[in-house]
C-alpha cells in the first residue's frame, strides 16, 4: 500500500506526466468532437429517405383503399432499404463512411448490379482514415500509455536504485505490478471515460441499451491492460531505459503498423475479389442475350411457372421483362453470390488471427459494438438481398396473372425494416476479443513475473 | 576528419545488431510488398483488359435498334491500372473504377474497391511507399538518437572534442555515415524497383522514368531531412534516452497524427458540398439552365424557333432532316454546360483540399511526400480527375454521333427507325491517354519543394546546433 502511495505521489510530481494525461484528454475530447459532424449527417440522411419512404407507403395504402392499382404502374417506385444509424455512431466510424447505408430496390433493375451510393467524400481523406474515438483508442492510447510507462523498472536498474530497493525486501513483483497500474492509471481511466461518454457525448442520443457501452469499456480495459502487460515484460528484459524505451517502440509498431497491414495483404491475396468491371460487363452479356431470346426465354419461363401464365397467353412488355429478369438472375447469381462469400471468407479469416495482434482484436471489437462494422453492414447486405426477394416475390404472380392490386393486397406490400443482430451474436465475438486481449496480456505478465525473481535481479543490476 | 568519422559511424551502424536486424525486416517488407503489389496490379490489369473487351462485345452485338436507344444502352469504361501504383496505391483503393456513359448523364465513376474489403483497410496498405513512408523514418530514429547524445552520456565526447574535432565536423561526419549506411540499406531495393520498371510494358506518354526519378527524389528528400532532424536532436539532447523520447513523439505526431487531423482540419475549411445538395442543385440547374432565368424547356423553344426560322418552314416535319435528333444535340450541349460547371466545381474543391493538405507538409513533412509521392505515381485525384474528364469527354463524342445520326437518318416522323453494327462499330473504343509526366510533376512540385524546404532547415539547424555543441547539457 506504501509503495502505491509512494508511486501515486511520483507521478503527481512528475510534469511530463501531467502533459501527457492533459495530452490524451485533450485528444479523446477532439475525437469525439470529430465524429459528432459524421454521425448526425449519416442520422439526417437516414431520416430524410426514411421520412420520403414512409410517406409513399401511407400514400399507397391510402390510394389502394380507394381503387384498385396497375401493379405495373406501382413497381416503378423504387422501394428504400435503410440501414438505420449505428448504435454507437461516436465509438468507430469504422466502414461508415465508405459502405452505403441506403439502397433504392426496383422491381425493375433488380438484377442490375447497383452502386449504392455513398455521401461525396474527398477520396485521400478515405485513405487517411478519420479521427475518431477509435483510432485514439487502438493507436494513441496505447502511445500515451508505453509513454508513462515504458520506464518501470529500466531505469532505476540503471541508476542502482533498483538494488536499493530490493535490499528493503521489496518484492519486484509485485512493485513492478504496481507501478505498472499506477502509471497507467490515469489514462486508462480518460480512455474509459470518453468510451463511456461517447453515447450521449454532443447530443448524439444512441439508440441502444448500456450493455454495449460495457462491452466497449471491457474492451478498452483488456487491450489497455494488454499495453501494461508488454511494458512490464519489457521492463524485466530492459537493461536500460532507452532500450526499454526502443523495445515497447518497436512492439507498437509491430502490433499497431505492421502486424495489420501483414494480415491485411495475406487475407486479401488467400481471398482475392472476383472483379466488379467483369461483374457490370458480364451482367450486360446476360441481360443482352436474355432480351435477345426473349420470346425463347418467355416461351420456356411459362412451361416451367405454368401456373403464373396469364390468361390466354396474352403478353406485354412487362411480363417479358420479369421472365428475362429470371433468366438473367439464374447466370448472374453465382456470380454475384461469390463477392459476398469472399468477403466472408476474408472476415473469417480476420476472426481467427485477430489475436495476431490486440490492435485488429481490439479495432474489430470496437467497430463491431459501434455497429459500423462488418457485421452490420453484412446484415443489412443480406436483408436487402431477402427484400429485393419479397418485392419480386409480392409482384412477379400479380403482373403475371394480370390481378390489379386492391386492398387485400396492403398487408402483403414489401417494406424494408432492418432488423438488428440478436445480442449474443455480438456479444460472443466481443467476449472472445476481450478473452483473447486478456489472455495475452496474461502470458507477457506470467513471462515478465519470472524474469523477475530478485535473485535474478539483484545478479543482473549490478 | 569528417571522411574518416563518417567510416567509423558506418561501420558502427552496420555492426549494430538492432540495425541489422531493421534492415533485414525492411527488406523483407519491401519485397513482399512489392511482389504482392506486383501481382494485384497484373490481375486487376488483367481484369479490367478483359471486362473493356466484353463490353464492345456487348456494344458491338447489342442488335438494330434506334440510335437514341443505344445512347440509353450506353457503355461502361474501366479506370486503367497506373502502372506505378504497385509502389503507392494511393487513392486507387477509395475512388470508382467502373464509368457507365449514357445520354444525357454525367455519372460519377462506381464500385470503390475499398467497400468490398473488410474494416481492416483502415490499418492501411502494405505497399513500398507505406515502409518508406512510415518505417524508414523510425529505423533512422534508431540508428540516429545516440550519434551526438550517446557519446554525450558515456563521455567520448569530452574525449573527442578534446582531441579538437570541431562539433560541426563531428555532426556532419556522423550523418554522413549515417546515410550511407542507409543508401546501402536502399540501393538493392532501388535497383530491384529499376529491374521491374524496365520489365514492364508502359506507354511512353507516361514518362515512367521521369516519373521514378521524381520519386526517388522525394524520398531522397524526406529521409535525408528525417536523418538531419534526428542528429540534431541527439546534438541537443542531454541523453540518449531523451533524444529517442523526444524523436519517437516527433514521428508519432508526424506520421500517425498528422495525416488524419490535417485532413479534418482542411474539411472543415474547405467543405465538400453533401450529395443530397450536390444532386438537388444539379438538377435544378439542369431544369432551369446555369442563369436561372431561362428555364430548358424555354430554350429549347427558342431553339425549335430559331431553327424553322433559319430553313424557313413553319413545322419541324417540314425540315429536311429528323428535328428530334438535332433538339437532342442541342439539349447535350446545354446539359454539359451545367455538367461542366458542377463537376468542375466540386473537383476544384478536391483538389484545392489535397493542396491545402500538402502544404501541411510544412508542419509534418509526410504530408508533402505523400502529396508528391501519388501525384508522380499516378495514383492521386488529380489522376483520377483525368480520368473521369477523358471518359466524360468520350460520352460526350458518343453521344453525338448518335444523336447526328439519328437527325441525318431517321426520316421526319419514322418512329420505325433502327441503326445496325456498322454505326456501332463506328464508335471508337475508350483509351485513356495517360496524364503526362509534366503534369505529374506539376502536381508534385508543391511537395518537392516542401521536402526541400525541411532538407535546408534541417541542415542549418544541424550546423547551429553542432557549432555550439556542449558536453553536458542540462
Amino acid at each position: 500500500m506504501k509503495t502505491l502511495a509512494y508511486e501515486i505521489q511520483l507521478l503527481l510530481r512528475d510534469r511530463a506526466a501531467w502533459v501527457l494525461t492533459a495530452l490524451f484528454a485533450f485528444v479523446l475530447v477532439y475525437a469525439l468532437n470529430q465524429g459528432v459532424e459524421l454521425a448526425e449527417r449519416q442520422r439526417e440522411s437516414a431520416k430524410t429517405v426514411l421520412d420520403a419512404s414512409r410517406t409513399f407507403d401511407g400514400q399507397v395504402r391510402e390510394a389502394l383503399a380507394r381503387q384498385a392499382i396497375d401493379p405495373r404502374q406501382l413497381a416503378r417506385q423504387p422501394l428504400s432499404a435503410v440501414l438505420p444509424p449505428a448504435p454507437l455512431p461516436l465509438l468507430a466510424v469504422g466502414q461508415a463512411d465508405l459502405t452505403p447505408a441506403f439502397e433504392a430496390v426496383s422491381l425493375w433493375r433488380l438484377q442490375t448490379p447497383t452502386d449504392a451510393r455513398v455521401e461525396i467524400e474527398n477520396p485521400s481523406r478515405l485513405l487517411a482514415g478519420r479521427f475518431d474515438l477509435a483510432f485514439v483508442l487502438v493507436w494513441l492510447f496505447p502511445l500515451f500509455l508505453l509513454a508513462l510507462a515504458y520506464d518501470l523498472l529500466a531505469g532505476d536498474r540503471e541508476s542502482g536504485v533498483l538494488r536499493m530497493v530490493l535490499s528493503r525486501g521489496v518484492s519486484p513483483r509485485k512493485w513492478l505490478a504496481i507501478r505498472a497500474l499506477a502509471r497507467g492509471a490515469p489514462i486508462l481511466a480518460l480512455a474509459l471515460a470518453a468510451t463511456w461518454m461517447s453515447a450521449s457525448w454532443g447530443g448524439v442520443a444512441a439508440d441502444t441499451s448500456n450493455a454495449r457501452l460495457l462491452y466497449a469499456c471491457g474492451v478498452v480495459a483488456a487491450y489497455g491492460v494488454f499495453w501494461l502487460a508488454i511494458a512490464a515484460l519489457v521492463n524485466g528484459l530492459a537493461r536500460s531505459a532507452a532500450a526499454a524505451a526502443t523495445a515497447v517502440g518497436a512492439v507498437w509498431v509491430t502490433v499497431v503498423l505492421v502486424v495489420p497491414t501483414l494480415l491485411n495483404v495475406v487475407v486479401e491475396s488467400l481471398h482475392p475479389m472476383p472483379s466488379r468491371a467483369e461483374l457490370v460487363a458480364s451482367a450486360r452479356e446476360a441481360s443482352g442475350d436474355a432480351e435477345r431470346r426473349g420470346n425463347e426465354v418467355l416461351n420456356s419461363f411459362y412451361r416451367d411457372h405454368p401456373e403464373l401464365a396469364p390468361p390466354g397467353m396474352q403478353v406485354d412488355f412487362a411480363q417479358r421483362i420479369l421472365a428475362v429478369q429470371d433468366e438473367i438472375r439464374g447466370s448472374m447469381d453465382p456470380v454475384r453470390l461469390e463477392f459476398d462469400s469472399q468477403l466472408a471468407a476474408q472476415q473469417e479469416l480476420v476472426e481467427l488471427w485477430r489475436f495476431a495482434s490486440p490492435a485488429i482484436a481490439a479495432h474489430e471489437a470496437l467497430t463491431d459494438l459501434a455497429g459500423t462494422g462488418y457485421w452490420r453492414h453484412r446484415a443489412f447486405r443480406d436483408q436487402v438481398e431477402g427484400f429485393k426477394q419479397s418485392v419480386y416475390d409480392f409482384y412477379s404472380p400479380r403482373i403475371h396473372k394480370n390481378r390489379p392490386l386492391t386492398k387485400s393486397d396492403v398487408a402483403e406490400l414489401p417494406r424494408f425494416e432492418f432488423a438488428e443482430e440478436p445480442v449474443e451474436r455480438w456479444t460472443s465475438r466481443v467476449t472472445l476479443s476481450i478473452a483473447g486481449m486478456l489472455a495475452l496480456a496474461l502470458l507477457a505478465a506470467l513471462l515478465a513475473g519470472s524474469r523477475l525473481s530478485a535473485r535474478k535481479l539483484a545478479a543482473s543490476s549490478s | 576528419m569528417i571522411a574518416s568519422i563518417a567510416r567509423k559511424e558506418f561501420v558502427d551502424a552496420w555492426r549494430d545488431g538492432r540495425f541489422r536486424l531493421g534492415a533485414v525486416l525492411m527488406a523483407l517488407l519491401f519485397a513482399t510488398a512489392s511482389l504482392l503489389a506486383w501481382g494485384q496490379t497484373e490481375r486487376t490489369r488483367a481484369e479490367r483488359a478483359a471486362a473493356a473487351a466484353l463490353e464492345r462485345e456487348n456494344w458491338l452485338e447489342q442488335g438494330e435498334k434506334n440510335s437514341h436507344s443505344a445512347g440509353h444502352y450506353g457503355v461502361n469504361v474501366f479506370k486503367p491500372v497506373a502502372p506505378l501504383s504497385l509502389f503507392d496505391r494511393g487513392i486507387e483503393p477509395f475512388v470508382g473504377t467502373t464509368l457507365f456513359l449514357e445520354a444525357h448523364r454525367q455519372n460519377q465513376a462506381a464500385f470503390v474497391p475499398a467497400q468490398d474489403a473488410t474494416a481492416m483497410r483502415r490499418f492501411g496498405e502494405l505497399t513500398a511507399a507505406a515502409g518508406l513512408q512510415l518505417l524508414a523514418p523510425l529505423l533512422i530514429v534508431l540508428l540516429a538518437f545516440g550519434a551526438v547524445a550517446g557519446e554525450r552520456e558515456r563521455g567520448t565526447l569530452r574525449q573527442v572534442l578534446s582531441l579538437g574535432v570541431t562539433g560541426r565536423s563531428l555532426a556532419l561526419g556522423k550523418t554522413l555515415g549515417l546515410g550511407l549506411a542507409l543508401a546501402t540499406l536502399l540501393a538493392p531495393l532501388g535497383i530491384l524497383g529499376v529491374f521491374v520498371l524496365a520489365n514492364s510494358e508502359v506507354e511512353a506518354s507516361y514518362g515512367l522514368w521521369a516519373r521514378a526519378g521524381g520519386l526517388a527524389l522525394a524520398y531522397g528528400l524526406y529521409l535525408a531531412a528525417v536523418l538531419l532532424g534526428s542528429v540534431t536532436v541527439s546534438a541537443l539532447a542531454p541523453n540518449g534516452r531523451s533524444a529517442l523520447a523526444i524523436l519517437l513523439s516527433l514521428w508519432a505526431a508526424a506520421c500517425v497524427i498528422a495525416p488524419r487531423l490535417a485532413n479534418d482540419v482542411v474539411h472543415e475549411k474547405l467543405p465538400t458540398p453533401l450529395l443530397a445538395e450536390f444532386e438537388k442543385e444539379l438538377s435544378t440547374d439542369l431544369q432551369q439552365g446555369l442563369d436561372g432565368h431561362d428555364p430548358r424547356t424555354k430554350q429549347m423553344e427558342d431553339f425549335t424557333q430559331a431553327t424553322l426560322t433559319k430553313h424557313g418552314v413553319a413545322r419541324v416535319e417540314d425540315l429536311p432532316f429528323n428535328f428530334y435528333g438535332l433538339a437532342m444535340l442541342e439539349s447535350e450541349r446545354l446539359a454539359s454546360e451545367v455538367f461542366d460547371h458542377h463537376f468542375g466545381k466540386l473537383w476544384d474543391r478536391i483538389e484545392e483540399q489535397d493542396r491545402a493538405v500538402a502544404l501541411g507538409g510544412v508542419a509534418a513533412p509526410l504530408l508533402a511526400l505523400r502529396s508528391a509521392s501519388m501525384a508522380l505515381a499516378g495514383t492521386d485525384f488529380t489522376h483520377h480527375r483525368h480520368f473521369a474528364v477523358a471518359a466524360e469527354a468520350h460520352r460526350r463524342e458518343f453521344v453525338r454521333v448518335l444523336n447526328e445520326d439519328l437527325m441525318n437518318n431517321a426520316r421526319p416522323g419514322d418512329h420505325g427507325y433502327v441503326a445496325g453494327r456498322a454505326l456501332w462499330e463506328q464508335l471508337p473504343e475508350f483509351k485513356l491517354a495517360p496524364l503526362s509526366a509534366e503534369r505529374a510533376l506539376e502536381r508534385a512540385k508543391l511537395g518537392l519543394a516542401i521536402l526541400a524546404a525541411w532538407v535546408v532547415a534541417t541542415l542549418v539547424a544541424l550546423v547551429a546546433a553542432s557549432g555550439r555543441l556542449r558536453v553536458d547539457v542540462a
